[in-house]
């Protein structure tokens, strides 16, 4: 019994503030408001939110911004791992220097970002917006329009701000990513790649051919879990674009942030969190499966 | 593992320490309202709160803050309320953003939460707080107050919901006009949308802008109350089709978009303007654009100035652009309109409303009957509201015949304005439909059919109907 | 030797691209901190300057410069106090009463939650019992759905408990709960995971040696665990400390306001005086940094447990 009692009081929290309101949402996406209350209106949320446009382009953002959030922190990060994967004399302390982006909060960080960038007044833009620079205006992230897109109405390429957004993501989010990958390349056995050095491999094949198959269970985890984060953040975006220029940093999170808690349409909002949580769970049961291969193959 | 426990102890103290001394400081209406309320109890009894919300907070003392006005108005009449009705109300103030506050007071009322007895609001609320059953209909009792037949009857009108029922009491009406800097048109602010351009053209050979304006899409679409709004109506306009609907494809309509897209695609308006959090002011603060359609309490919020000719007004609060409209340096007028139409604008009206679960709304009466009278209704319009009073005759009194006031009669008696939303009854939902599409066509994609865009906002919107 | 001077410099190159990035990744924060202490003058000129030492003849003159100390000034909002111990008083919100809210609530969190989580990391660490498995999944799986909706039920809730006026109760408990059941499931997987690290035979001799089960459990294994639920307590209240949407949507009361809500405030009523927003982050983040550079180890090895776990 004393399992049950050790457990009990976890399991009472999470039913009241995670199961409860979840189940909760659920009904909320088959309700709509009414100046007397609550009525059911089934499916209607789903229907009027697909037919939302911003719905479509809130999609079309919200990949962008994940895969270029999930390559390049996991490209910059590997590199990282890479150079501080030897014996240095200080590497204690550039971990602690490296690491310091990820304990801030993703609401400051935004508003670090935004500072630099404000138009006229922000540092970056005094050499952003000189026209010299960047022919014919000058670039101002903040307001920047779009390209035109390549392929129909996809927002590819992204707008400045996109791009901007991204950068301040990664920024925060690789200190952690370049932990994870240290961690994993630190199990690499040495004797194996020295071999291979001595059979004539250089930096690159050892890099390809050793390490990233050695790797992988970590780098799908390392995957996974930004793409999860950059799926659910909203702090950043909320102090970095606040979903602009025009709509061209509304992702999903986002859009349900608005949906939800400033236009009041719940019953839309619950429905769309309902999508999003499949999409999550969809990613956290990849991770799980992952890590468990990786536990048998032990 | 010794430095963590050190660290760990360190933390718990410092917290202690902090939360010991937060405590008798950080709650100091708690306190305040104790003491003020036990010395009122020993001589008449009970002392009830009075909870309002109020988009300011008495307690933010910096003088720098956008918005001190508000602020100081509150540490001002807190006092004096709670002296004019010593040993029966005692006035306890919730500040809340200004941008929030509304949905906030939504979600509080369905939910049955705390609610205050009374908000400060916008007619442009109504709808949505008469959609979720969030404001008391108080009809029945403004209509018996004396001050009630002195009120404009088009202010009336902005806090009538669908119903019928009186869902805020208007005390300032805020009115939409155009600030401009005169030495940038020496030929006069023009009248017309072709004049406009001409000037915008000549303005852009001087490195300048004709017009700043809220160009972005932030804060839900916020831009569609103002600029946007100004320039659909004056062209003769609507968002609404009278019946509930939306209504964006009309000719009137999309002229007006057209002419918006020319300003900014020729390079008339200044990228500031697509910035958001109201950073479009600052183009017009140092007179690189000449024209700023906005409201008319706006003035407050745009300080300090420099004029064109290099007068500089620097006091860094809501005297500078009363001192430069004096000044001559600037001055008001209505928005550019085609032949034969009347230049438009978006009147909103502040008021108050009583939330349904309000506590004590009788206190709530008392402070708005206190509100009607002479003395502080100067004040509240002066100060909180902004604008002009909802009160007939509180219009005449010498407050309201400053260069000012008296420019901005003029102007508005030359447009007709009307609240944007007219009969839809989402108008948060509106907004940020219209903002977006507006915004696309003008700014981000100066090659998209315009009639289709809103056709397709318009469509989107009607839908939920 | 050729292979050792090319060590060497091979060496040299490593640091160097690694101070590199040090300097890049702390840019923005090095930033921040400058503009935190220009003064309004300086902040507000077209176009912007990076330092504010330029004189009318020369562009960067250190002893010209105009350091200023305003955007704390306001966020602190010095008054001289007649009581108290400090002659005296800071009146800004976000130090009278945003920080010290964050601070209780962080640490009243992280406390519970290693409590809770180490109880239920070691129950499934120690027990194969039917049913784990698919507790252990399905705390897991309470992380997928998105915060923001549910907070309206939460909100709801707590307007319920509000009206019912249970004794004791005030809405900063409530708020501790919700961050508990925020931060609870990644927590329980990271203790569990500690747990998974210490062996089993030192209970099972404290058992022999007649422990009852539960005396093991506090004389054995919680000493063993403590690093990891160290671990856990440091990233909770980090976590706490650094969460906005709920306190922003669920706390009404502004004396029971967070810190990231203090942000906000300043946000929306200091437009364009960017020394002041940066000087409230500032204020914000430093406590958490400090605690971080204490505690790196800690942190890291949570990290890296939940992350591979979760």
């Amino acid at each position: 019994m004393l399992p049950f009692w050790l457990i009990l009081p976890t399991v009472a929290v999470l039913f009241t503030i995670q199961v409860y309101p979840a189940l909760y949402t659920v009904w909320l996406s088959l309700q709509t408001r009414e100046p007397q209350g609550w009525r059911f209106v089934g499916m209607d949320n789903f229907r009027r939110l697909s037919g939302m446009g911003v719905f479509g382009e809130s999609i079309g953002h919200t990949i962008v911004f994940l895969v270029g959030y999930v390559s390049l922190t996991l490209v910059i990060g590997f590199f990282i791992a890479l150079l501080l994967n030897r014996k240095l004399r200080f590497s204690g302390l550039y971990v602690t220097l490296l690491f310091i982006p990820w304990i801030i909060a993703d609401i400051i960080v935004g508003i670090v970002f935004r500072l630099l960038v404000m138009p006229d007044y922000g540092l970056l833009s005094g050499i952003l917006q000189n026209p010299a620079l960047f022919p014919p205006n000058g670039l101002s992230v903040l307001t920047a329009v779009p390209p035109a897109s390549w392929v129909g109405n996809f927002p590819f390429p992204p707008a400045p701000a996109m791009v901007y957004l991204i950068m301040a993501a990664s920024w925060r989010a690789l200190p952690f990513i370049t932990l994870l990958l240290l961690a994993a390349m630190q199990t690499v056995p040495t004797e194996v790649v020295e071999s291979s050095r001595i059979d004539g491999a250089n930096g690159w094949q050892i890099v390809r051919r050793i390490m990233i198959p050695l790797m992988l269970p970590t780098l799908v985890v390392a995957i996974f879990s930004l793409t999860l984060s950059g799926m659910n953040g909203v702090g950043m975006v909320f102090s970095l674009t606040g979903g602009g220029p025009g709509s061209s940093t509304e992702v999903l999170s986002y859009m349900l942030y608005t949906l939800g808690w400033r236009q009041l349409e719940f019953g839309r909002a619950a429905a769309l969190a309902l999508l999003i949580a499949a999409v999550n769970w969809i990613l956290i049961f990849a991770t799980l499966r992952v890590t468990r291969v990786e536990e048998r193959n032990n | 593992m010794k430095r963590l426990w050190t660290l760990m102890s360190m933390v718990l103290l410092m917290s202690l320490v902090l939360s010991a001394c937060a405590t008798p400081v950080a709650a100091p209406p708690a306190p305040a309202g104790e003491t003020a309320g036990g010395e009122a109890s020993a001589s008449a009894g009970e002392v009830k709160d009075f909870t309002t919300w109020y988009q300011y907070d008495e307690n933010n003392e910096d003088p720098a803050s956008d918005e001190r006005v508000g602020n100081q108005y509150l540490r001002d009449t807190i006092p004096a309320f709670n002296e004019a009705f010593a040993g029966k109300w005692n006035w306890v103030n919730q500040p809340k953003a200004w941008d929030r506050m509304a949905a906030e007071l939504v979600a509080a009322v369905q939910a049955g939460g705390d609610v205050p007895d009374l908000f400060e609001m916008g007619s442009g609320q109504v709808t949505q707080f008469y959609r979720n059953g969030t404001m008391q209909d108080v009809k029945e009792w403004a209509s018996a107050q004396p001050w009630f037949a002195d009120l404009d009857p088009s202010a009336i009108a902005a806090c009538t919901g669908p119903d019928g029922g009186l869902y805020c009491v208007p005390v300032a009406e805020r009115p939409h006009l155009v600030y401009v800097w005169k030495d940038r048109f020496p030929e006069g602010f023009p009248t017309t949308p072709d004049e406009m351009l001409a000037e915008g053209e000549r303005l852009k050979g001087e490195d300048l802008y004709a017009m700043t304006f809220f160009g972005s899409t932030d804060f839900d679409g916020e831009g569609a109350t103002r600029g946007v709004w100004m320039t659909i109506s004056s062209f003769g306009g609507t968002y609404d089709d009278g019946a509930g609907n939306m209504l964006l494809n009309t000719p009137e309509n999309v002229a007006a978009v057209e002419f918006l897209r020319t300003m900014v695609q020729s390079g008339y308006v200044p990228e500031i303007a697509f910035a958001g959090g109201f950073q479009e002011e600052n183009a017009f603060k140092d007179a690189s654009a000449g024209a700023f359609p906005t409201g008319l309490f706006g003035y407050r919020y745009v300080n300090p100035l420099t004029a064109p000719n290099g007068n500089e007004y620097t006091k860094g609060n809501e005297e500078d652009m009363l001192d430069a409209i004096t000044a001559g340096d600037v001055i008001l007028s209505t928005f550019v309109a085609p032949e034969g139409q009347t230049p438009g604008c978006e009147v909103a009206v502040a008021g108050f409303g009583i939330p349904v679960g309000a506590t004590n709304p009788e206190a709530a009466f008392d402070y708005i009957n206190w509100i009607m009278s002479p003395e502080q209704n100067v004040t509240w319009v002066l100060t909180a509201g902004g604008g002009y009073p909802a009160l007939l005759t509180t219009r005449e009194m010498d407050a309201f015949q400053t260069p000012f006031y008296q420019q901005a009669g003029k102007v508005l008696s030359a447009s007709a304005c009307r609240p944007w939303a007219g009969s839809m009854e989402r108008p948060q939902e509106a907004q940020p439909l219209i903002m977006d599409a507006v915004y696309k066509l003008i700014k981000e994609d100066p090659t998209a059919d315009i009639a289709t865009t809103l056709q397709a906002a318009q469509d989107e919107y009607n839908a939920g109907n | 030797m050729p292979s050792v001077s090319r060590k060497r410099w091979n060496s040299w190159l490593v640091n160097g691209a690694l101070i590199l990035i040090c300097l890049i990744a702390l840019l923005p924060v090095a930033t921040t901190v400058l503009i935190s202490f220009k003064g309004e003058r300086d902040i507000i000129r077209k176009p912007p300057n990076f330092f504010p030492c330029d004189t009318p003849t020369r562009a960067f003159d250190p002893t010209a410069c105009r350091w200023a100390i305003e955007g704390y000034q306001r966020v602190l909002a010095l008054k001289p106090a007649d009581d108290g111990l400090l002659p005296f008083a800071l009146t800004g919100n976000i130090v009278r009463v945003y920080i010290p809210n964050s601070l209780l609530y962080a640490t009243t969190t992280a406390l519970l939650v290693v409590f809770l989580a180490g109880m239920s990391g070691y129950a499934f660490s120690r027990y194969r019992f039917r049913g784990r498995n698919l507790l252990l999944v399905g705390i897991l799986a309470i992380t997928g759905v998105p915060l923001l909706t549910n907070l309206l039920a939460l909100y709801q809730m707590g307007v319920v408990l509000r009206k019912a006026q249970l004794p004791f109760y005030d809405d900063r408990m409530f708020l501790v709960s919700v961050y508990m059941g925020f931060f609870l499931p990644l927590s329980v997987w990271i203790a569990k995971g500690f747990f998974d690290a210490i062996p089993r035979e030192l209970e099972e001799a404290a058992l022999i040696d007649g422990c009852s089960p539960f005396g093991s459990l506090l004389r054995i294994s919680m000493p063993l665990a403590l690093p990891g639920l160290m671990a856990v307590f440091l990233l909770t209240f980090v976590n706490v400390w650094n969460e906005f949407i709920a306190g922003y949507l669920l706390v009404a009361k502004n004396e029971f306001k967070p810190a990231m809500f203090g942000i906000y405030e300043f946000l929306g009523q200091n437009i364009i005086n960017l020394q002041v927003v940066a000087a409230a982050c500032i204020l914000i983040a430093l406590p958490i940094v400090v605690i971080f550079v204490f505690a790196r180890r800690s942190f890291f090895s949570a990290m890296i447990e939940g992350a591979v776990k979760g």
